[in-house]
C-alpha cells in the first residue's frame, strides 16, 4: 500500500512535537524513521497508525484520504514499544484477538482463527508456545508474538515503535533477520521507528532522518541507506549517521 | 539445607521488637479468639450443631450472609464504575468525590445506624418518598439491604483503583489498533485485568457486612426470623447468660469469616501466578 | 475536521462518560453523603442552641471523656505495637512471615460483635483469668480494661498495615549503613527509621483513632452500658436514640461525624503531600 504524508504536524498544547512533514513511502518498502528521541518519530508513526490526530495535513493510503478513519478503521498492525501483550490471555488468544473482535458477520469461524494463529506461530517460528502466557515468554519471544498478533488482522501496512529496544544484542540481531524475513514474505509496506542507527541503516530500503527542534520533529534526509552515508544532507545527519 | 527459623543478622532490636509483636498480638487477638474456639471445644460439634440447628438462628444467619451476598454484589458492580469514573475521567468535584468514597470506612457505624434510619424511616426524606408508592425500608430487609451497601461500599473501589491507574494504555490502544471496538476492548482487556481486584474487594465488603452491626441494628427492626441479624443473636444469647450459644452463633461466624479470608488470599496467589501481579 | 471531533482510542463516548459520571454522583450523593448530611440535619432540628446544651448533659460529658480516655491509651498502645511488629517482620528474615501477617490482619475480618464475645469469654467474671482478677479488684468486662482491649482488638491492623509496605520498600539498607556508622539500634531507630515512617505512621494512627473512638459492636458487647461509667460515645448515642432523645443523640453523632470528616480531610492532605512515603497500595 502505498502511503503519503501530507504536510502533517503535530503540537500538543504549546509545544509542537512535528513541524510540518511530507513524505512519500513506495508500496511494499521496509522504511525507517530513524532520529534522536524528540525528534517526532513516534508521534508520525502514531499519526499513521490513529492514534494521534494530526494538527494540520493529510495522511493519504493508496491516494485516498485516511486522515478520518478511526482506529479500528485503519487496519495498521502496531507493534508497540513495550509489546502491549495481554497479560490475562495466552499467546493463542493474544494473536487470535483481532479475528475474534471483528463484527458478528466478518468473524471467521473458529477453525479458521485457529488455522491462521497456526500459520502466524509458525512464521514467527515459536510453533509450540500457544498455551503459554506472556509472563511466561522471554523478551524476544514477547515481540515476535506482538508481531504475529499484529499480522494476524491481515494489515495494510505494519508499524513497529522501537521493536528492538529493550533487547540485548544477540537476539537483536536474530530479530533483525526476522523482520526483514517477515517483510519480504508478506510484502507489506513497513515502518519502524529507531533511534540506532546501525539497525536502520541495515535493515531498511528507505531511511527518513529526523532530528528534534523548538518547533517540532523535522525531517533531514530521506533516501537509501548507501546514499545517505554517501552524502549526508546536512550536518546533522552526517554526526548522526557517524555516530 | 532447610532455611533456619531466623536469620542471624547485626540489625539490632530483633529481640524487642519480636518480644511486643508476639505478646501483644496473643494478649490482644490470639488468646481471645483461642477462648472462643475452646469454649467450642468442650461445648462439642454436637453441641454447637444443635445450637446452630435451630430456625432463629439459621434465619439470623442465612439472613446476614444472603444480604451481605446481595450487598457485595451490588458494591462489586458499582464500585468498579465508582473506579472508573474516578481515575479515567475529569470533572468538577472529582476530589471531594474521591475523598467522600472514604466516609463510610471513617463514619462510626452507630452513627451511619441513627442517620440512615433517619433517612429511610416513613418520616425520612427517602423514606417518605419511598412510601408513597408502597414500599417500606426502614425495619424491612431492604433497610438492612441499604446499610450494609453503605458500610461496603468503599472495598471494591479502592482495591480496584490503583489496578486501574496502571493499566498501560498501550494495551488498549493495542487492541483498537487490532479492530476491536472501545466496548469489547473493555469487556475483554481492561475488565479481566480489574477482576483479581475487584473479587478481592467484593470478599473484603461481604466479609465486612456480615460481621456489621451498628449500621444495621438500628434501621433492621430486629423481629426474630425476619429482620434480626445473626450479631444481634449473639448479644441476646449473652444477655441471657447463654454464654455457649453465644459462642457457638460466634464460632460459625468466625468460620465464615475464616472462609473468606481463605478466599481471598486463594484469588490472590491465582491472580499473581496467572498473569504476575495481582 | 477538526481536532475536537477526535476520540482516541483510550477514551469511551462523550455520551457515554457523562452517564456514567451522573450515575456514579448519584449513587455516591444519594447513598453516602446524604446521610452525612441527615446527622448535621437532625442534630440542628431545634437550633444550634439545644444542639449545644445537650452536650453539656452529664452523660453526653461522660462519655465523651471516657471516650478520649479509651482512644489516649488503645492508639498508643496499637502505635507501639505497628511500629514493633513492622520492624519484626521489615528488618529481619524469618520463616512465616505470611502466618503472622495473616494473624495480625484477622480483627479486619472477625465481626465486632464476635471480638466482644472472645473478650468477654476470655476475662468475663466467669472464666478462671476474668474471676480471679475480679477478685483482686480488676474487673476487666463491664469496666474500662474491658473496652480497652476490645477497641485494642478491632483496631489492632490499622498502624502495622500502614508501616510494613513503606517499610519493605524503604528496605534496610538506611539502617546497616547507620550501624556500620557505629550507631547504637535505639538511635538508628530513632534519626533513620522513624523520619522515613513519620508520615505513614501518622496515617495508621489517625484511621486507628477514627475506629477507635468509633467502635460500637465490640465496645457494645463488652462494657455493660453503665451509664455514666462504660458508656463512650457510641453506646450514648444509641441509649439517647432510643430515649427518643433524638437532638442530643444526634448532636453526639455530629461530634462523632466531625470527627470523621477532620480525619478524611488530614488522611487527604497526607495522601497528597506525601503520597510517596505512604503504603504503595490501599487495600483495606
Amino acid at each position: 500500500m502505498h502511503i503519503e504524508i501530507d504536510a502533517i504536524s503535530k503540537s500538543f498544547g504549546a509545544t509542537a512535537a512535528l513541524h510540518p512533514v511530507s513524505l512519500a513511502i513506495p508500496s511494499g518498502a521496509l522504511v525507517a524513521l530513524l532520529g534522536p528521541s524528540g525528534s517526532g518519530k513516534t508521534t508520525l508513526l502514531r499519526i499513521l497508525g490513529g492514534l494521534e490526530y494530526p494538527t494540520s495535513g493529510r495522511v493519504l493510503f493508496d491516494g485516498q484520504d485516511a486522515t478520518g478513519l478511526t482506529v479500528q478503521q485503519r487496519r495498521a498492525g502496531f507493534v508497540f514499544q513495550s509489546y502491549a501483550l495481554f497479560r490475562h490471555m495466552t499467546v493463542f488468544d493474544n494473536i487470535a484477538y483481532g479475528l475474534n473482535a471483528r463484527p458478528r458477520g466478518t468473524r471467521p469461524p473458529k477453525a479458521e482463527v485457529a488455522r491462521r494463529v497456526t500459520n502466524l506461530l509458525d512464521l514467527i517460528q515459536l510453533p509450540d508456545i500457544g498455551s503459554r502466557y506472556p509472563s511466561q515468554l522471554s523478551g524476544g519471544q514477547r515481540q515476535r508474538v506482538a508481531l504475529a498478533r499484529a499480522l494476524a488482522i491481515e494489515p495494510r501496512m505494519l508499524l513497529l515503535d522501537e521493536p528492538f529496544g529493550a533487547l540485548d544484542a544477540k537476539v537483536r540481531k536474530e530479530l533483525r533477520q526476522g523482520l526483514r524475513d517477515i517483510h519480504d514474505t508478506t510484502g507489506l509496506t513497513t515502518i519502524f521507528v529507531t533511534h540506532d542507527q546501525d539497525e536502520a541503516m541495515e535493515l531498511a530500503d528507505l531511511v527518513v532522518v529526523m532530528s528534534g527542534s523548538q518547533s517540532g520533529g523535522r525531517i533531514e534526509q530521506i533516501g537509501k541507506p548507501q546514499d545517505i552515508r554517501a552524502r549526508p544532507a546536512s550536518a546533522f545527519v552526517r554526526d548522526f549517521i557517524a555516530a | 539445607m532447610k532455611a533456619p527459623l531466623i536469620h542471624r543478622s547485626p540489625m539490632p532490636g530483633l529481640g524487642l521488637s519480636m518480644g511486643i509483636t508476639l505478646t501483644m498480638l496473643s494478649l490482644v487477638v490470639l488468646i481471645p479468639i483461642g477462648a472462643l474456639l475452646l469454649k467450642g471445644a468442650s461445648y462439642g460439634p454436637a453441641g454447637i450443631w444443635e445450637t446452630v440447628n435451630r430456625p432463629r438462628v439459621w434465619a439470623a444467619l442465612f439472613l446476614s450472609f444472603r444480604l451481605s451476598l446481595v450487598a457485595a454484589l451490588f458494591n462489586l458492580v458499582f464500585g468498579v464504575l465508582l473506579a472508573w469514573v474516578l481515575v479515567r475521567y475529569r470533572f468538577p468535584g472529582r476530589r471531594l468525590l474521591d475523598a467522600a468514597v472514604d466516609l463510610p470506612f471513617a463514619l462510626p457505624t452507630a452513627v451511619a445506624g441513627i442517620s440512615l434510619t433517619a433517612l429511610y424511616a416513613p418520616t425520612g426524606a427517602f423514606g417518605s418518598l419511598a412510601d408513597q408508592i408502597g414500599w417500606k425500608i426502614a425495619y424491612t430487609q431492604w433497610g438492612i439491604l441499604i446499610a450494609l451497601i453503605f458500610v461496603g461500599l468503599p472495598f471494591v473501589a479502592r482495591t480496584v483503583q490503583p489496578v486501574i491507574e496502571e493499566i498501560e494504555r498501550e494495551v488498549e490502544e493495542a487492541s483498537a489498533t487490532l479492530g476491536a471496538s472501545r466496548l469489547y476492548t473493555l469487556r475483554h482487556v481492561i475488565l479481566p485485568m480489574l477482576m483479581p481486584a475487584a473479587l478481592t474487594g467484593f470478599a473484603l465488603a461481604l466479609a465486612r457486612a456480615v460481621g456489621e452491626y451498628g449500621s444495621v441494628i438500628f434501621i433492621a427492626g430486629n423481629i426474630p426470623l425476619v429482620t434480626e441479624i445473626a450479631p444481634l443473636l449473639i448479644i441476646i444469647q449473652l444477655e441471657e447468660f447463654n454464654y455457649d450459644a453465644a459462642a457457638a452463633i460466634g464460632i460459625a461466624m468466625l468460620l465464615i469469616s475464616f472462609a473468606l479470608l481463605l478466599a481471598i488470599n486463594l484469588i490472590q496467589v491465582w491472580s499473581r501466578r496467572r498473569i504476575g501481579h495481582v | 475536521m477538526s481536532d475536537a471531533t477526535f476520540r482516541p482510542a483510550t477514551e469511551e463516548t462523550p455520551l457515554a462518560r457523562r452517564l456514567l459520571i451522573t450515575l456514579v454522583v448519584l449513587g455516591l450523593g444519594l447513598l453516602v453523603l446524604a446521610p452525612l448530611v441527615v446527622v448535621f440535619v437532625e442534630a440542628l432540628r431545634q437550633g444550634v442552641g439545644e444542639a449545644l446544651a445537650s452536650l453539656t448533659h452529664r452523660d453526653a460529658w461522660a462519655a465523651i471523656r471516657l471516650t478520649l480516655t479509651i482512644a489516649a491509651i488503645s492508639v498508643p498502645l496499637n502505635a507501639i505495637f505497628g511500629v514493633a511488629a513492622a520492624w519484626f517482620i521489615t528488618k529481619f528474615d524469618f520463616r512465616g512471615k505470611a502466618v503472622l501477617i495473616t494473624l495480625i490482619d484477622l480483627p479486619f475480618s472477625v465481626s465486632p460483635v464476635v471480638a466482644g464475645l472472645c473478650i468477654v469469654l476470655t476475662f468475663g467474671a466467669n472464666t478462671a483469668i476474668g474471676g480471679w482478677l475480679v477478685g483482686q479488684g480488676y474487673p476487666i468486662v463491664f469496666a474500662m480494661p474491658g473496652i480497652i482491649l476490645a477497641t485494642m482488638f478491632v483496631t489492632f491492623p490499622f498502624v502495622a498495615r500502614e508501616l510494613i509496605p513503606v517499610m519493605i520498600e524503604q528496605g534496610r539498607t538506611e539502617e546497616e549503613a547507620a550501624l556500620t556508622l557505629g550507631a547504637g539500634g535505639w538511635r538508628v531507630f530513632w534519626t533513620v527509621t522513624l523520619p522515613n515512617i513519620r508520615w505513614a505512621l501518622l496515617y495508621g494512627v489517625l484511621l486507628c483513632n477514627a475506629r477507635a473512638m468509633g467502635e460500637f459492636g465490640a465496645v457494645a458487647v463488652v462494657s455493660g452500658k453503665i451509664r455514666g461509667q462504660t458508656a463512650t460515645i457510641p453506646t450514648t448515642i444509641e441509649m439517647l436514640y432510643q430515649e427518643y432523645l433524638s437532638v442530643a443523640a444526634f448532636t453526639l453523632a455530629a461530634v462523632l461525624a466531625l470527627l470523621a470528616l477532620v480525619t478524611l480531610l488530614l488522611k487527604t492532605l497526607l495522601e497528597l503531600r506525601h503520597a510517596d512515603q505512604l503504603a504503595a497500595t490501599h487495600r483495606h
